[in-house]
């Protein structure tokens, strides 16, 4: 730390281009990391939020709610299955709401209408108005982003080329699916809305698309043999199965990825450089007595020390960008996240230091002598 | 058994190509506490060879290396950094010093590299400088020293760790003849003063008054030149 710490006062500028180019990076990579997060949430909040441990799907739908279609009747057998705690059905379509009495230039929302059963262990709590409930079932409790486009409890709202009319109950907060405000209504209702077209429920009887199971100690695989034609998967794949959550969020691990390259081998690399031009001064300390551990020790913790400074700097001025970031920008930092990111970054450089490390172990004691500058 | 330095018919080949290159061949010689003694000698004669295996940078091919009564010329690596750090002073041609480091911190150096600083460690540091006429410079960087300073500065961080042998490898390479003189003649009277047993290096001949003894070396091989 001593040789390490003098020399970086005494080369201030040298540290301070290369610390500026950390902090860059580093600043990128949480920013990135904010929006990528920002942008998974938006795609999969109810899923995320949903209570439940795994998914029933229809066999070949690739843990798809779009291409899947069960019946409710399989509850039953579902419920008898070992281990599992709680059944609750789930639907999902994607409409627009349109204002009761708009004329042709009102704005249309996207809305994601998912029917769940009222009361359930599916159902968001409110955070504003009333739940859900099986009496009422044109009452929708929907995401609080409806309110930036006027809405309010008691508001009554049409759906896009449906004639069914949904009033707002209540407000839940963090709810979207595939980017746009989750609607929940009853399933009854959302079977309505859903199948209105005669026959596009194939036939099947009390039709949803998903049966969300309770229970930790679920075996997915006993309940594919018991009941053929379905296929179980946990909610982390039912996520996954989200059309354009994969791509979106492997597009943004791409860029993170790539950026922890980089960074690894900035710093690798300056610092290899660095030790190149400074092996006189290692052979000469070497010769006085220096050992291996001692110089290496020095290396590394110059490493560390400009690595955490500007990882620390890199943070700020990440969380100094959320606070002025637009308001419809999905950014969203979970301070998990930024610790772990952290903790890449530095591990990262601290092994991109090793290979100056091992320059510095060959330099030569002997150097040192016989040599005029 | 001697405290200072003792070489008992030691020899370094190298092999450059399918030659073997005898870089000393038979050395013998014995330097007492308190003793000053030059080698001289023409460029590729081995004197660096020579000081490299007297301050345990280099193992010799044959022959024993004693240094305060240890004999270090069979130690392993690990343990000859040890040796260097506490029983040899070496003090290097100019500019030999890290340039980020002020005069002060140069010696702080050493003591680091053998443990931590303690008080008593930086009192004496400061002492030693200030004998040394670095007083006012202890703060100073390198490059702000002229090339008699950085070669007193390095005389100090060559005595901090209180070695039993100090080695000098031109120390005179850079410095006009006055400066030359001063510097010889300040590591001859530290010699003398502390009981170090002392080897200088060199091709000035003007400066061989300064010390006891007078060594030539020629094709790897050491005579006695003068008493």
């Amino acid at each position: 730390m001593f040789l390490a710490w003098k020399e970086m006062r005494h080369s201030k500028i040298r540290f301070l281009m290369i610390g500026i180019i950390y902090v860059l990076i580093a600043w990128l990579v949480f920013i990135l990391s904010g929006l990528g997060n920002g942008l998974s949430t938006l795609a999969a909040a109810t899923f995320k939020n949903m209570d439940a441990d795994y998914v029933v799907f229809e066999k070949g739908s690739k843990a798809s709610m779009g291409k899947s279609l069960l019946s409710w009747d399989l509850s039953e057998e579902l419920a008898n299955m070992p281990n599992v705690q709680a059944v609750s059905p789930m639907g999902i379509s994607i409409s627009s709401a349109l204002r009761e009495n708009g004329g042709s230039d009102e704005e249309k929302v996207d809305i994601a209408i998912i029917g769940i059963e009222p009361g359930s262990f599916l159902e968001p709590d409110v955070v504003e108005g009333e739940g859900l409930s099986a009496e009422r079932l044109t009452y929708a409790i929907v995401n609080d982003t409806m309110k930036d486009h006027g809405y309010r409890v008691g508001d009554t709202f049409q759906l896009d080329g449906s004639t069914e009319k949904l009033t707002i109950a209540g407000f839940v907060t963090n709810e979207t699916y595939n980017h746009i405000a989750s609607v929940f209504v009853p399933i009854e209702e959302w079977r309505k809305i859903a199948f209105a077209a005669p026959g596009s429920d194939k036939g099947v009887n009390n039709p949803v698309n998903a049966i969300m199971l309770q229970g930790k100690d679920i075996d997915p695989k006993a309940i594919n043999e018991q009941l053929p034609g379905t296929d179980t998967v946990t909610r982390s794949a039912a996520v996954m199965g989200i059309s354009g959550y994969k791509e979106e969020s492997g597009t943004i691990l791409m860029m993170l990825g790539f950026l922890f390259v980089i960074a690894a081998f900035i710093i690798g690399v300056f610092f290899y450089v660095f030790t190149m031009q400074k092996s006189n001064q290692f052979g000469i300390m070497k010769a006085i007595g220096a050992k291996n551990g001692f110089l290496a020790k020095a290396v590394i913790s110059q490493v560390f020390l400009l690595s955490l400074v500007s990882i620390i700097i890199g943070v700020l001025l990440t969380y100094g960008t959320a606070a002025v970031m637009p308001k419809g920008m999905p950014f969203n930092l979970e301070v998990n996240l930024v610790i772990a990111y952290s903790i890449i970054l530095l591990v990262i450089s601290l092994i991109s230091s090793l290979v100056s490390v091992r320059t510095v172990l060959k330099i030569d004691p002997l150097k040192a002598l016989g040599r005029v500058e | 058994m001697s405290r200072g330095l003792r070489m008992i018919s030691v020899s370094k080949f190298y092999n450059e190509g399918a030659e073997r290159i005898t870089a000393l061949d038979r050395v013998s010689v014995s330097v007492e506490p308190g003793e000053f003694v030059a080698v001289v000698g023409p460029s590729g004669s081995g004197k660096s060879t020579f000081l490299s295996v007297a301050g345990a940078l280099l193992k010799p091919s044959e022959g024993e290396v004693h240094v305060n009564g240890k004999l270090i010329s069979s130690l392993p690596d690990k343990q000859l950094s040890e040796i260097r750090l506490r029983e040899v002073g070496f003090i290097l041609q100019a500019s030999n010093l890290v340039p980020y480091l002020n005069v002060l911190d140069q010696l702080l150096l050493v003591k680091k590299m053998s443990g931590s600083v303690r008080a008593e460690d930086r009192a004496f540091a400061i002492k030693l400088l200030e004998e040394l006429g670095l007083g006012g410079k202890l703060n100073s960087y390198p490059e702000q020293l002229s090339g008699g300073e950085k070669q007193r500065t390095a005389i100090a961080r060559a005595l901090v760790n209180d070695p039993s042998v100090i080695l000098a490898d031109e120390p005179t390479a850079s410095l006009d003849t006055k400066r030359a003189h001063e510097v010889v003649s300040l590591i001859s009277h530290e010699v003398k003063s502390r009981g170090k047993a002392a080897i200088m290096v060199t091709h000035d001949e003007r400066l061989l008054s300064y010390c006891d003894k007078v060594y030539r070396m020629e094709d790897g091989k050491l005579s006695l030149a003068q008493e």
